[in-house]
């Protein structure tokens, strides 16, 4: 997994939007670093996320997937107390306890392209800062396309 | 080197609850039997009841001598995990199909459930991960599921055409139908017809080019896809710029289920309005197939007749909302339309004729059409920023929200809305996934009300109407029973009398309405199914109460046992 940083980070961190308890009383949403992908030859996907000690955030807070499919991760909590990860997947969301300074994995389908968040669903770890994007590039197959030539976009 | 514990593979979310995970195997649904759906009321086999629209049930268990005791069976409450698209918009706005005591209905954020219909037990569940960020114009929500052949299919909001097994809620296929990175998503009830799967497209407020389809109900393949709006040189294409580009981002959108007679075999199909909304300078014409009723061969996938409510429209009257079938005395086929523009229309089914055409709203500023059908707008946005305001608003004199037909009657039961809005022209460029209505809204937070009409479409007349504070954002039910059922924007439930407009009885649900209910009786007892939740596209049909409290909870109603 490779990632990213931007003079962003140094913002948020120059604001204390970055941690918990700083200028707000949890993290803001989404100011996390970017991580992307590694693919199989099989195209299953597979990352790892973090939860950092005392920071309540997932990390890297934006997962970055080429293209939707079977995406493979790999959980740790690295935190000193118990959180979980309420993930989304076609069918049923996944669902994964992670006490203190546990692994786990989870294997979950998305459909691409588009954005899904999630989070940990306990007391108020979501408000805290633990909530993780993954984002999914790439474009519908061509046969949903609309016959009509290109357009503009934004 | 930490030591981590086990924590082992993520689990589906259901494992962590009641849900048993299966629902009895039904008889199954097909074509034949989705035919003559009138011959076994206990069920709802169909999104309206019945291919026809009437919505229209002959169950007279609960009837008007005794809906004073009708209480709440059971309720089914939705909720939410987590963040989801349109999170403050969602809403339960399905119509329930029930199966020999199964029922199935989808909500909002993707999510199916089969239910146990006499008690409320959530027998499996199905969810679909549908991305945050797909353009929504009106809400997360979805209108309704299919169920036949062994299978439940839903439309999701990122426009996949998906199959359940109807006993397990598993995906058998999957089907990629529409382009969300080009503003379409998904939110209609598909139809069975035959061994195929009818579905249209939704995104007509980002400048799509509208579509209904037919898939393959075994394999998810597609039969054919029927565009709305003609590309140059194919029938209707004159009606478009020859030299724009008008054509490409055209909508007319396919967003309600057609209704379709057996006998013909024609799908009555209303399209959205045209693209940009209010901007009707891009687009010079009558801009075919916007705002129309297309009559489309169920075997090809063709057009074969059309009739267009709104030429030209420049008030985001969409013509979306069902066209109920029904026959004249003298057996002359008609189809009944009670258009956003105020008008309620009498066709001909078999050829489009108009047959009768009259205003069901009080009032009516965009424009007149006389009996003949001739249309003439009178005021609309035309001048860049200036605003101009016109009765029925963009929600129209009645939206999506469906009518029905009681044959005891012979009466028609419409709700209705009476909403103004002032537009204001802002000219805007086209690009794919934004929204392209070329103005500023803004509906009327003041001097609104609503009713419930009911109006012999023989002759236009209007019998009675049930008047309310608030505008009817809700489909009406009628029944053997000598009852209309309409749930209110306020949370109550109301039963009518269906021959005095009498109100007869009230449940108060705690949110407001904006679904269709459904009836349908298991060992002989009568119930009758309402989802509930206020949500949607409150801008646009009811500002004035975008504070009300929101919710999503079925209510399931019947006579007390004993």
């Amino acid at each position: 997994m490779t990632t990213a940083e931007s003079d962003r980070a140094a913002e948020y961190a120059a604001a204390g939007l970055d941690g918990q308890n700083r200028t707000a009383l949890g993290r803001l949403l989404g100011t996390g670093r970017i991580g992307y992908v590694e693919e199989d030859a099989d195209g299953t996907m597979r990352a790892e996320i973090r939860i950092p000690e005392d920071e309540l955030r997932y990390d890297p807070a934006i997962l970055i997937l080429p293209h939707g499919g079977d995406l493979v991760l790999t959980l740790y909590n690295d935190d000193k107390n118990t959180h979980c990860a309420v993930l989304p997947s076609n069918g049923d969301p996944k669902f994964i306890w992670l006490v203190n300074h546990a692994k786990g994995t989870a294997s979950i389908s998305l459909d691409g392209p588009g954005t899904y968040w999630y989070g940990s669903t306990s007391g108020n770890d979501e408000g805290r800062g633990l909530v993780g994007a993954i984002v999914i590039g790439g474009e519908v197959p061509d046969h949903a396309k609309l016959d009509r030539p290109p357009q503009p976009r934004p | 080197m930490t030591d981590y514990v086990d924590a082992g593979e993520a689990i589906p979310f259901a494992q962590l609850s009641n849900v048993k995970g299966s629902a009895p195997a039904t008889t199954n649904v097909d074509y034949e039997r989705i035919k003559a759906a009138a011959s076994e009321p206990e069920n709802w086999l169909t999104y309206y009841g019945t291919y026809d629209g009437q919505r229209y049930s002959t169950l007279d268990q609960i009837n008007k001598d005794n809906v004073r005791r009708l209480s709440p069976a059971w309720v089914f409450q939705a909720g939410a995990v987590g963040m989801q698209s349109g999170a403050s918009t969602y809403s339960f706005e399905a119509s329930p199909i029930v199966v020999e005591g199964v029922m199935y209905v989808s909500g909002p954020d993707g999510r199916v459930w089969a239910i146990d219909a006499k008690t409320g037990e959530e027998l499996w569940r199905y969810k679909h991960a549908s991305p945050y960020d797909v353009s929504l114009c009106c809400g997360n929500v979805n209108r309704g599921v299919a169920v036949g052949h062994g299978k439940v299919y839903m439309y999701t909001l990122n426009a996949h055409l998906i199959a359940l097994d109807a006993t397990t809620g598993q995906v058998v296929w999957d089907t990629v139908n529409g382009d969300v990175r080009a503003g379409e998503s998904g939110s209609v009830a598909p139809l069975i017809v035959k061994d195929m799967v009818i579905c249209g497209s939704a995104g007509g407020e980002f400048g799509v080019r509208g579509h209904l389809d037919a898939f393959d109900a075994h394999t998810g393949e597609r039969r054919w896809r029927c565009y709305t709006v003609p590309k140059p040189g194919e029938p209707g294409s004159e009606t478009w710029p020859d030299d724009g580009e008008a054509w490409q981002r055209g909508g007319a959108n396919c967003w309600v289920t057609p209704t379709y007679d057996p006998e013909l075999e024609l799908l009555y199909q209303g399209t959205g309005n045209p693209a940009p909304d209010f901007d009707g300078a891009v687009r010079p014409g009558d801009n075919l197939y916007t705002d129309c009723t297309i009559a489309v061969d169920v075997n090809t996938g063709e057009i074969r007749w059309h009739y267009q409510f709104t030429p030209h429209d420049l008030w985001d009257y969409d013509s979306t909302m069902e066209n109920l079938l029904f026959d004249a005395p003298d057996g002359r086929k008609l189809l009944a339309h009670a258009d956003k523009n105020g008008y309620f229309f009498v066709l001909d089914r078999t050829n489009g004729e108009l047959v009768r055409v009259f205003p069901f709203v009080d009032r009516i500023t965009w424009g007149e059409i006389t009996p003949d059908g001739k249309v003439t707008p009178k005021i609309y946005p035309d001048e860049e920023g200036v605003p101009v305001h016109f009765w029925p608003g963009p929600a129209g004199g009645k939206e999506w929200t469906h009518m029905s037909y009681n044959p005891q009657t012979g009466l028609i039961y419409i709700p209705v809305q009476e909403v103004g809005a002032t537009a204001t022209r802002r000219r805007r460029e086209f690009k794919e996934s934004i929204p392209y209505w070329g103005a500023g809204v803004a509906v009327d937070i003041e001097d609104y009300y609503g009713f419930v009409s009911a109006v012999d479409p023989l002759t236009g007349e209007e019998k009675w109407r049930w008047r309310n504070e608030y505008p009817m954002c809700a489909s009406t039910l009628t029944t053997a029973g000598g009852l209309v059922f309409q749930g209110t924007p306020t949370g109550e439930f109301v039963a009518l009398d269906a021959q005095t407009g009498e109100k007869l009885w009230s449940f108060q649900c705690g949110s407001g309405h904006h679904s269709s209910p459904t009836p349908f009786s298991v060992d002989g007892r009568q119930y009758i199914a309402v989802p509930t939740g206020w949500g949607g596209w409150i801008e646009g049909f009811l500002p004035g109460l975008l504070g009300a409290a929101a919710g999503d909870a079925l209510f399931c109603f019947a006579l007390p046992e004993d």
